[in-house]
């Protein structure tokens, strides 16, 4: 049988219809802050349902981890883009042009966006109260600081920092910002609803069809098995399709209408519906002179937007794994997770890793320049290995630094020379405490079907849990069949995130196949992992098992243009044990190639809190012509090993290694994504040159890169790479590839004739941005010349 | 109006305003899936078919400007395609919904220039986007499938 998804039959959420649906469209808030004092739909022609928020009004709250979110704010919005009314016809466009007649008076309020000034005192508050939902999303303690934009603060403490910092010969500090990102899954936010009587049926492409399920039955103050949701095949995730995002809204128009409402988000609208935290870390390292690390002060600020989402999760891991796989007496973490009026930000690919290893990973190379030391060397000597203990007060198993990161070190010649490459080592928990659950059914003739809550997103899940059950059955994996989800039959089961859904849910398959093979036709097979930490002290058990990640990179730059050219990229990661090897290759390159993303372009712009680059075209991914000329990577097992999840854990230490390689010729960045404006004005500064220097145009003196070793830095001995010419750095466009698609538009004569106002304007647009974007980049070189 | 089109093989008359893209068409008329909504602008390579041949955005094409054209998705390549065969065999996707543009972009690619360089490959390819990051394995898939158009010499491609 030929795959599906090179026929193209495979069918997405976006593709599900049902008979009579119609279709919806959102009124979203131009403004970032605002009450609401009134919404006039009386424009709007008949036939057409309209749902307002008095329509809604009755309804309780929801949302996975703090209870802040209404299906339309009552009193206030609290970001543009905030959805204020729906509506729903037969088709989209007559949808979309009636949400233009809705008329809303809005009385504009002050706003704050930056996650340290919200966080400070007298800062306008974004929700007067903080309530604790009881979802099981939320697993941990969180802890509100009522009265403050700050919903949750996680700390850790691990011995005495002040001591620690009293014993350090060498004290390194710096503070780091990362911009926003958002998925880009491929196919958007799709969802369809209908109620059956009393009973609402939504079929949505999530990660998290039980949680969606709590939050839903709640918001409607219904029995959760009145409830049945069911996920068919993502077109790509991330983090995005997770708990409720557009459900309730189709919900309650699906109810007004009594017919079943189908949301497809707009492109633009996905930078409008969750992203990723922007964040603000602080990292101060202490060391002795031989590089032994004493102590690591960690603050944290995660951007979590107008709705907190799951951002105190982020919160709590970009804490909790901030001071690395390192043995340190002395730890203090502060994380907190910040409201702003930014959309919401929550789950995505590396969950708060790649902020704090960002800001760890880079300090780390500032203290070894501080110290005098070999960066690779300096982490050696401070790397977990196993039976030590983590800052948490757990002991670490089954631990691999040290030799991902020599892979990472060989694999670019580090011993030869460190000139223009990075190293970066870190660790990602898995949530703790978890739970999976799973059934195995035997029907007659040998074949089987695996019940499980786990969703597939292109992350090869539904292939793994065939394998493994094909494996413990003894059949070939023709044998058995994993349907897509639907909480009304498969068993209960937290969510498909954390990259834990392998790891557990394999162990969950064991028990349930020993359970089948004793009771004929229907095996159950649950485990639970016990931990957690206190969120007061930090203390006790973060992960069940830890994802252990390196990577390397090699870099060129150009310093009289600040381009650089990653040309190098390697990550070793540990995997245990592999069920599916093409499978696994593709989620370690994915997640490097997203890593890539947020090093050289990724970043989502706004002004007075409105998103400004909401398009493919403003809004960069990674195309295959932004690849390095090198990009491998390793998958570490172990006979006997774990099945481990690495859906995330190659995308974290991407970006640092690429900021250290930068590092390596002194150029010291700290903001995500890397700019060639930020390497410029590292240059800068690394030669004693300040912005207005730049400014005035005067004659740069020599940085040509052959004697770019400032004041007392070290470098090892032996070749480095010559000089580089300009190169097509890192705007992430395609343009040769995206002017195809125009390419025949313009090339026939008789079309050109043809072509339409509509056509027209939009190819302008196109191709505006593209020469535009185009023209800044180039615009750059001369600057400095 | 009525437009005239060639779908995958088969000559037809659809309905479409003047302003509809071609996407809507397909998708919604002729409920051909494989034409992916992503992007709507033309950058992300989600919606392509090939119009004589060429890869173009659906998205940005506005339906009357196809009178007359052939369309191919790729539903018209049945599934036994050698681009299609060598995707497979490299497991050249995750989610897939990129792939069908992938699919008829690359055979394009091959028709134009049956062996080439990684540089070719990836200027060529670049104007479709895959999430996922799988361009890896798109390169070998790719790659494939132009030795084993070699190996198949002279047949090329082909819907």
């Amino acid at each position: 049988m030929t795959d599906p998804r090179v026929t193209g039959a495979l069918r997405y959420s976006q593709d599900v219809a049902m008979e009579g649906m119609l279709h919806a469209r959102l009124l979203r808030s131009p403004v970032a802050h605002a009450r609401v004092v009134g919404v006039d739909a009386s424009a709007v022609p008949e036939g057409i349902i309209v749902l307002l928020p008095q329509d809604v009004r009755d309804l309780g709250g929801y949302g996975p981890q703090i209870k802040d979110q209404e299906v339309f704010p009552q009193e206030r919005v609290r970001y543009a883009g905030d959805v204020v009314a729906a509506l729903a016809a037969e088709t989209a466009d007559e949808a979309e042009e009636a949400v233009g007649l809705i008329n809303v008076d809005y009385e504009e309020l002050p706003a704050v966006f930056d996650e340290v000034e919200a966080a400070s005192e007298g800062a306008i508050l974004v929700h007067e109260t903080t309530n604790i939902s009881r979802n099981d999303a939320a697993y941990f303690g969180i802890r509100p600081q009522q009265g403050t934009n700050i919903c949750h603060l996680f700390r850790l403490r691990h011995g005495d920092v002040e001591a620690g910092f009293g014993e350090a010969d060498a004290v390194v500090e710096e503070t780091y910002h990362t911009a926003g990102a958002t998925h880009v899954p491929m196919e958007p936010h799709a969802a369809v609803a209908r109620w059956e009587w009393d009973r609402l049926e939504v079929v949505t492409g999530t990660q998290t069809p039980f949680n969606m399920r709590t939050d839903l039955a709640g918001l409607f103050g219904i029995d959760e098995e009145k409830v049945r949701i069911i996920s068919p095949p993502m077109g790509g995730s991330f983090g995005a399709k997770t708990f409720v995002r557009t459900e309730a809204i189709a919900a309650c128009l699906a109810r007004k209408a009594k017919r079943p409402v189908k949301i497809v988000l707009e492109r633009d609208e996905m930078w409008m519906t969750l992203n990723r935290h922007p964040s603000t870390v602080r990292v101060k390292l202490g060391a002795r002179s031989d590089g032994t690390l004493v102590a690591n002060e960690t603050e944290c600020w995660a951007n979590t937007g107008a709705y907190a989402d799951c951002g105190p999760g982020v919160a709590q891991k970009m804490g909790f794994a901030a001071p690395g796989p390192y043995r340190i007496a002395n730890v203090r973490v502060d994380s907190r997770t910040v409201y702003t009026n930014l959309p919401p930000n929550g789950a995505f690919r590396g969950y708060g890793q790649m902020q704090s290893t960002w800001a760890r990973e880079r300090t780390m190379d500032l203290l070894a320049d501080k110290v005098g030391m070999d960066p690779l060397e300096l982490r050696m000597k401070n790397l977990l290995k196993d039976g030590d203990k983590y800052c948490t007060g757990e002991t670490m198993h089954d631990v691999h630094f040290e030799r991902l990161l020599q892979d990472a070190a060989d694999a670019v010649a580090w011993s030869e020379s460190w000139k223009n490459k990075g190293l970066c080592v870190m660790l990602k928990g898995m949530q703790t405490p978890s739970r999976a659950a799973i059934a195995v059914e035997v029907e007659d003739g040998g074949t089987y079907t695996v019940r499980c809550a786990t969703t597939e997103m292109g992350q090869g899940a539904k292939m793994a849990m065939r394998m493994m059950a094909a494996e413990l059955l003894d059949v070939g994996v023709e044998k058995v069949s994993c349907p897509d989800p639907d909480t009304d039959v498969v068993p209960y089961d937290t969510r498909t995130t954390s990259s834990r859904s392998t790891h557990m849910m394999g162990r969950a398959l064991k028990v349930a196949v020993a359970d089948l093979k004793e009771n004929g036709e229907r095996g159950y097979g649950e485990v639970v992992d016990e931990g957690g930490l206190d969120p007061d002290t930090g203390q006790g058990v973060a992960s069940s098992h830890w994802h252990q990640g390196t990577a390397a990179a090699e870099v060129e730059v150009d310093e009289e243009t600040g381009r650089f050219r990653v040309m190098k990229l390697h990550a070793p990661i540990y995997a245990g044990r592999v069920i599916n090897r093409p499978a696994a290759e593709l989620q370690n390159e994915g997640s490097m190639i997203m890593g890539l993303g947020t090093a050289l372009f990724e970043s989502n712009e706004f002004a007075e809190g409105q998103i400004t680059n909401a398009n493919l075209s403003d809004y960069n991914v990674p195309a295959m012509d932004d690849m390095p000329a090198t990009l491998s990577h390793e998958l570490v097992e172990r006979e006997g090993g774990e099945v481990q999840g690495l859906g995330e854990t190659a995308l974290p230490p991407v970006p640092p290694a690429i900021g250290n390689a930068l590092y390596s010729r002194g150029i010291h960045v700290t903001e995500l994504p890397i700019s060639a404006e930020s390497v410029l004005d590292a240059v800068d500064a690394r030669d004693g040159r300040g912005d207005a220097w730049a400014k005035a145009g005067s004659e740069p003196v020599s940085t040509d890169g052959r004697n770019d070793s400032p004041g007392e830095r070290v470098f090892a001995s032996g070749t480095a790479p010559e000089p580089t010419t300009p190169v097509n750095g890192s705007d992430g466009l395609s343009d040769q590839g995206r002017l195809a698609s125009v390419r025949f538009l313009l090339a026939s004569p008789s079309a050109l004739l043809l072509l339409g106002t509509l056509g027209m304007g939009l190819l302008a647009i196109a191709l505006y941005r593209l020469l535009h974007r185009r023209g800044e980049a180039e615009k750059k070189a001369p600057l400095r010349s | 109006m009525k437009v005239r089109l060639n779908v995958n093989g088969q000559a037809m008359e659809v309905q479409a305003r003047a302003d509809e893209m071609l996407l809507d068409v397909l998708r919604g008329e002729l409920d051909l899936t494989s034409v992916r909504y992503t992007c709507g602008i033309g950058v992300c390579g989600a919606c392509t078919a090939l119009v004589d041949g060429e890869p173009i955005s659906m998205c940005i094409l506005l339906a009357p400007l196809a009178e007359g054209k052939e369309i191919t998705t790729v539903e018209g390549l049945g599934g036994d395609h050698p681009v299609q065969r060598a995707f497979v065999e490299a497991e050249a996707f995750q989610c897939g919904y990129c792939t069908p543009g992938m699919i008829l972009t690359a055979k394009s690619l091959l028709e134009e220039n049956p062996e080439p360089t990684e540089e070719n490959i990836r200027a060529y390819m670049g104007g479709n986007l895959c999430r996922c990051g799988c361009y890896p394995k798109i390169e070998y898939a790719v790659n494939l499938a132009a030795s084993a158009s070699k190996a198949a010499a002279p047949i090329k491609g082909g819907a």
